[in-house]
């Protein structure tokens, strides 16, 4: 028989955190896209699940700047949001190759991100805008680079009781980024992702951020390769250089899915593939 | 042939409105009273001595109403060389290995239970590749066989050959020889619904059993033998197929867990039900066998193919199915696909501790359409001639026999070869987009299209009973899977008894009151059931037409007296009704009875049902209509051990081309067009022939490039829809241009050949030789991953 | 411990008792007897199960119970009519060969429906989109994509639009 005896619906982050606080053991829900799976596998038991489904304070967005995006806030809903689409195109892009539309329609930013899968569709295309994270317990808050919130597969650094509040991007700045996924059929968990942002005086990169996933055991920037674009001129010869960059600066496995050496060469295609779509003007 | 009414018609299928309302049941869906939930414990070792199982905390878990072994259940042996056991004792060979089951009054109990069994192995050495299983001193899987003989060897005793004409005179013909070695992985046949039985035993012994099958009465042979292990000798078994969420191919024969389910309701005395989830149906269901194959095939200076040396390797796996009788269909495409007098073919089928297998559409002819078919793209390529014109050099013909000794009757290939070339643009892109990297590709397929036979029958019958309304009940022990089925039985019985197919109804397969028949496989459902259904419904004609000639007459009597009643003014024309009311003087067209050559007056025609009322209801001399016909196809059993005999009763053949674009960075191979072009003898119903052929593409598309059941000493990697890859929509997306080819065969209901299988069978080749034209790398191993082509290419760049 | 749960389902009130952690797939199959909706994998990667909750396609097989408390959800066999007349999308599935074996088409049906609630034009790639969580084995997807966009012209023709397809 099943271990968890109570389904709670908390209206406030308030009574969240006493929920949490007064039954030990108990998980914080959202979508549910991912738990509701790793239960039934047995692989996650919870005396209580607490959802965080109807807490108002999580499913803001405000563009600002600095945008800020309730964790609350739904895949679908993200994808439609037309203010985000202006201030943050790369993430909505992404949001479009995240699942299904049934697992869009339940998942939100946070579940994804809280997940710290290694192949979150959502933290590359974050992380090139250099996003932080808020998160928050009854304790208080407590701010920190997106960057830092992974620390390993399937772990982040949210303390029990701790609900991630928000996502911050400062400056969502004029530079143009893009994202690029591959999977083996349309709907997939990534073989590798990578999101590349640039920001180009003429030919001259004068800034460049490039992330990846599922090419390494976490959501990662890639600052070798941001070194070899940073100051160049975009031409073959520094695309070839960021290219081998990026083959060595990923540490991807071999598993089930995909060899680690096709992995380091997909790292350098989709790269080269994404500065040059924005040298194009962002078409891939 | 006269214009038919309904046969080649795009009539919707009569299942349709029921499954997209919701309201068809499936086994998922059925509950019988008092019924308990089935689980199953699977082994944790590939190979292990079983030293102990403890049942007895779940036996105390609330709600576990039996828990049963292989140490407390009566031996029940599987399998055509009954090396298989429902539960298994002192020994598990694979990781499925069946070693205990309970059953509970909730699924949620029943999988706790299985949790609360404890068993302890010894683990023991395995084999998880025929090379290993086939080296000097390999542990042996099995050491004895059903008769308790001692084994010494992992090769199995079951052995099809063939060899015809010269070989070495076809290899000193040969201006090019090309040689090579293929493989093709597991592929799972991921049916949408899961498997799953019912097994309910009345108080006599006697057994029910509702299962996800293709093979009732073979079944319910099985079934029946069960019961006597069981110390039940004498009594029945009745199979009932539920609505099927797909087979094909995993309902070619009987599982572990349907003895296990029939254990606990002999056990319980409940009926019990398991059923599969997705896992387990992934990681515990028997999906096709892999195949390595070495192969070497030579032609002439102008492609005229000159001879075929085959040798197959398969991967059995731990205990044996039907995928151990792959090779009597790789025959086929062995010895008849194209023209080719030196031929050799051996297979050799291997035990390992791997998942064993069975079957799955198309049952061993992709896997050996793949290496001619590839070789031949190879050939081509040498000889400097163009791969579709080559195709078209050794292309079958009708009238021709096989060095199997398929009598091939009528033969569409030429025709398919000619559609696939015009509507891919073939002349215009084979070798011209390199620069592109697109690129187009070919291959063809030869299959069984009038059944297949591999048992001593080869038939089915069907019984048509009529009723008082005209309304026609058909049985018929096949089984719809999706394919179609009852909407062809449905447009023939209509078609052939002259009724309108609303009128027609099959009802559901049930060995207690359908007739015998030996299964759904080898595309025969249509062939075997429309032909029974034409005979039957000759001889129903023949009965009513005969037993219309008493009561006609008087019938419209009775209707003219009516109409002079209600227009006096009436006069009918004059004609003799009484001389005209012979048999051989009536009829009968949608439903309605009517004498050949009268006046076209409505009160000369009758309803039909009104005309079996009156047959019915006249006292003494009252009768019904309910005729049968067993048809058996005019095919032989092969000796398999020459591998020759004529199997079937009629060839299907067909092409499929493609034109795909190759990113070269990724590896990515993206699908821009597809032609299938089959030869199917007569459209039954357009819509579901369509259906068949863009689902059978499909899941060649899934098996080219991107499925495989991965496995590391015998476990499955990836038991899942996340890491076992299908087709989505978006795979789909691009055009398909489906034609057939009609060329009458003389064997079919109404000219028609089986075509369930073929949408998959040259799938492969005809996409690598595409890949070939677009980049220039053959791979020789499916799946032809992204990885693969990427590998090389840089091993390509490498050498140049 | 069960708690009570109400909703509406297919228009109608539904309230019974259900396990914390029960899934929207047992309670509308199990609890309420509602078989049309189907699990295909328990993972939400199929869409076998696909349901409609607040007027959004999600996969019941995902959706805890619970979170369906007050909400409308509409499953297959709350698209025919009166009378258990076929809708207009579910004519155009039977007629245009979209079913084979059946088992994904109720899935299928309704995330084509929240489609076609939203868009009643949609070109062939928002189509693909919309299906791509539904996985079917049977059909190779052509004659469900036509299934639906046959469906969208019925539509169109009796809000008084036009042809054309989006």
């Amino acid at each position: 028989m099943s271990s968890t005896l109570e389904y709670l619906r908390p209206r406030t982050l308030i009574e969240a955190w006493d929920l949490a606080a007064s039954r030990p053991g108990a998980r914080f829900i959202a979508g549910g896209t991912d738990l509701m799976v790793r239960m039934r596998e047995g692989k996650v038991q919870a005396p209580a699940l607490i959802s965080l489904r109807h807490i108002r304070e999580l499913t803001q967005i405000d563009v600002g700047p600095p945008l800020v995006l309730g964790a609350g806030v739904n895949v679908s809903d993200l994808q439609a949001n037309r203010d985000v689409a202006r201030v943050l195109p790369v993430l909505v892009e992404a949001t479009r190759t995240l699942g299904s539309v049934q697992i869009r329609n339940a998942a939100t930013i946070g579940g994804n991100l809280c997940n710290a899968s290694p192949c979150a569709d959502l933290a590359p295309p974050l992380l090139v805008h250099e996003a932080r994270v808020r998160l928050e317990s009854a304790a208080g808050m407590r701010e920190l680079p997106l960057e830092d919130f992974f620390v390993g597969p399937r772990a982040s650094v949210l303390a029990p009781g701790e609900v991630l509040r928000a996502i911050l991007v400062d400056a969502p700045t004029t530079a143009r980024a893009v994202f690029l996924k591959k999977g083996r059929v349309q709907m997939d968990i990534a073989l590798g992702s990578v999101a590349v942002l640039l920001e180009t005086k003429g030919l001259v990169c004068v800034r460049a951020r490039v992330a990846v996933g599922s090419l390494g055991p976490t959501p990662m920037r890639l600052r070798e390769v941001e070194k070899t674009l940073e100051g160049a001129t975009l031409d073959d010869g520094t695309i070839a250089l960021a290219r081998q960059a990026a083959e060595q600066d990923v540490r991807p496995i071999s598993d089930v899915r995909a060899s680690a050496d096709y992995r380091r060469h997909l790292a350098g295609a989709l790269l080269e593939r994404g500065v040059r779509a924005l040298m194009n003007g962002g078409r891939t | 042939m006269a214009d038919l009414r309904y046969v080649g018609k795009d009539l919707p299928r009569p299942d349709a409105a029921d499954k997209v309302a919701g309201r068809a049941y499936y086994i998922h869906d059925l509950v019988r009273p008092g019924m308990l939930w089935g689980k199953i414990k699977f082994s944790e070792h590939a190979s292990a001595r079983i030293a102990h199982v403890d049942t007895s905390r779940a036996a105390r878990l609330p709600g576990v109403r039996a828990v049963i072994t292989g140490y407390d259940t009566p031996e029940v042996r599987i399998g055509f060389l009954r090396d298989n056991f429902a539960l298994k004792r002192d020994r598990v060979r694979q990781f499925r290995d069946e070693v205990a089951a309970v059953a509970a009054t909730h699924p949620d109990i029943a999988a706790e239970a299985i949790d609360l069994i404890r068993v302890e192995y010894e683990p023991l050495p395995g084999v998880f590749t025929p090379e290993d299983a086939l080296a000097a001193g390999a542990p042996l899987v099995h050491e004895r066989d059903a008769d308790g003989r001692p084994v010494t060897t992992n090769l199995l005793p079951v052995t099809v050959k063939h060899r015809s004409g010269d070989l070495a005179a076809g290899e000193r013909a040969s201006k090019y020889i090309v040689e090579g070695e293929f493989s093709t992985p597991l592929i799972q046949q991921a049916c949408m619904g899961t498997a799953g039985c019912i097994a309910e035993m009345d108080t006599r012994g006697n057994l029910t059993m509702w299962a996800k099958t293709q093979i009732p009465f073979l079944a319910q042979r099985d079934f029946i033998r069960a019961l006597e292990a069981m110390g039940l000798p004498g009594r029945n078994a009745r199979v009932i197929v539920p609505t099927l969420g797909g087979a094909f191919g995993t309902g070619l024969d009987t599982h572990a867990y349907e003895y296990i389910a029939i254990l606990l309701a002999h056990r319980t005395g409940r009926p019990v039900k398991i059923l599969y989830d997705r896992e387990e149906e992934f990681a515990n269901l028997s999906p096709r066998q892999s195949a390595r194959t070495r192969i070497v095939q030579g032609c002439d200076a102008d492609g005229h193919i000159t001879f075929r040396r085959i040798e197959v390797v398969q991967d059995n796996g731990a205990y044996t199915s039907w995928g151990a009788t792959y090779p009597t269909v790789m025959l086929i495409p062995a010895t008849s696909l194209y023209k080719v007098q030196n031929v050799e073919f051996e297979a050799k089928i291997v035990y390992t501790n791997n998942t064993y297998a069975q079957a799955m559409r198309g049952y061993g002819n992709p896997e050996v359409t793949w290496p001619i078919e590839c070789t031949l793209d190879q050939l081509a390529e040498e000889a400097g001639i163009d791969p579709l014109e080559l195709r078209v050099r050794n292309k079958n013909e009708p009238g021709e026999t096989t060095p199997m000794g398929l009598q091939v009757t009528t033969c569409g290939l030429g025709e398919c070869l000619e559609l696939a070339k015009k509507k891919l643009d073939w002349e215009s892109k084979r070798g011209k987009q390199r620069h592109l990297r697109r690129g187009v590709g070919v291959a063809s397929l030869v299959h069984v299209g009038g059944s297949g036979r591999i048992y001593r029958s080869d038939g089915g019958g069907i019984i048509l009973k009529l009723d008082d309304f005209g309304n026609v009940n058909v049985s018929y022990g096949g089984v719809e899977m999706g394919q179609g089925l009852h909407a062809a039985l449905t447009a023939s019985v209509a078609e052939a008894l002259g009724v309108r197919p609303e009128k027609v109804a099959i009802n559901p397969t049930d060995t207690a009151t359908c007739p015998w028949d030996v299964g759904t496989h080898a595309s025969r459902g249509a062939f075997i059931a429309c032909n029974a259904a034409i005979r039957a419904s000759a001889k129903a004609r023949k009965k009513i037409f005969a037993l219309a000639a008493e009561v006609f007459a008087d019938e419209v009597k009775k209707n003219l007296q009516a109409l002079i009643k209600k227009s006096p003014s009436y006069a009918p024309p004059a004609y003799d009704v009484a001389a005209a009311c012979r048999a051989d003087g009536f009829e009968l067209a949608s439903g309605v009875l009517s004498l050949e050559g009268a006046p076209d007056e409505p009160w000369l025609k009758l309803d039909l049902g009104r005309v079996l009322r009156a047959i019915h209801f006249r006292g003494v001399a009252g009768q019904m209509v309910i005729e049968e016909a067993f048809y058996e196809p005019p095919s032989e059993l092969p000796d398999w051990s020459k591998g020759v005999g004529n199997m079937s009763a009629s060839y299907a053949y067909g092409v499929q081309a493609f034109e795909v674009e190759v990113d070269e960075d990724t590896g990515d191979v993206r699908i821009l067009h597809a032609v299938s072009a089959h030869d199917v003898g007569r459209v039954l119903n357009p819509q579901a022939l369509r259906g068949q052929v863009q689902g059978g593409l499909a899941q060649g598309v899934g098996y080219t490039l991107y499925e495989e059941v991965k496995t590391k000493d015998g476990r499955v990697l990836n038991p899942s829809f996340t890491d076992y890859k299908i087709p989505t929509v978006h795979e789909m997306a691009f055009p398909v241009d489906v034609c057939f080819v009609e060329t009458n065969d003389p064997a079919g209901p109404f000219g028609a050949k089986g075509v369930g299988e073929p949408g998959l069978v040259p799938t492969a080749p005809a996409i690598a030789s595409a890949i070939w034209d677009a980049v220039g790398v053959r791979i020789h191993d499916l799946p032809i991953t992204p990885e693969k082509i990427v590998r090389a290419l840089k091993e390509k760049k490498a050498k140049e | 411990m069960r708690v009570e749960l109400s909703f509406t389902v297919n228009g109608e009130p539904a309230e019974l008792r259900v396990e914390p952690d029960a899934r929207l797939v047992d309670v509308l199959r199990d609890g309420l007897g509602l078989l049309g909706t189907k699990e295909g994998c328990g993972n939400g990667e199929c869409g076998a199960c696909t349901v409609i909750v607040n007027g959004r396609a999600v996969c019941s097989c995902l959706t805890p119970a619970l979170e369906v408390e007050g909400v409308d959800v509409l499953t297959v066999e709350g698209l025919a009519g009166p009378g258990a007349e076929l809708s207009d999308l579910q004519q155009a599935f039977v007629e245009r060969g979209g079913i084979q074996c059946g088992f994904c088409t109720p899935g299928m049906v309704m995330s084509a429906h929240s489609l076609l609630q939203r868009n009643d034009s949609p070109s062939e790639g928002e189509i693909r989109n919309a299906l791509t969580g539904n996985l079917c084995r049977c059909t190779g997807y052509a004659q469900i994509i036509e299934s639906v966009q046959d469906a969208a012209s019925r539509l169109r023709a009796k809000a008084g639009k036009g042809g054309g397809r989006g």
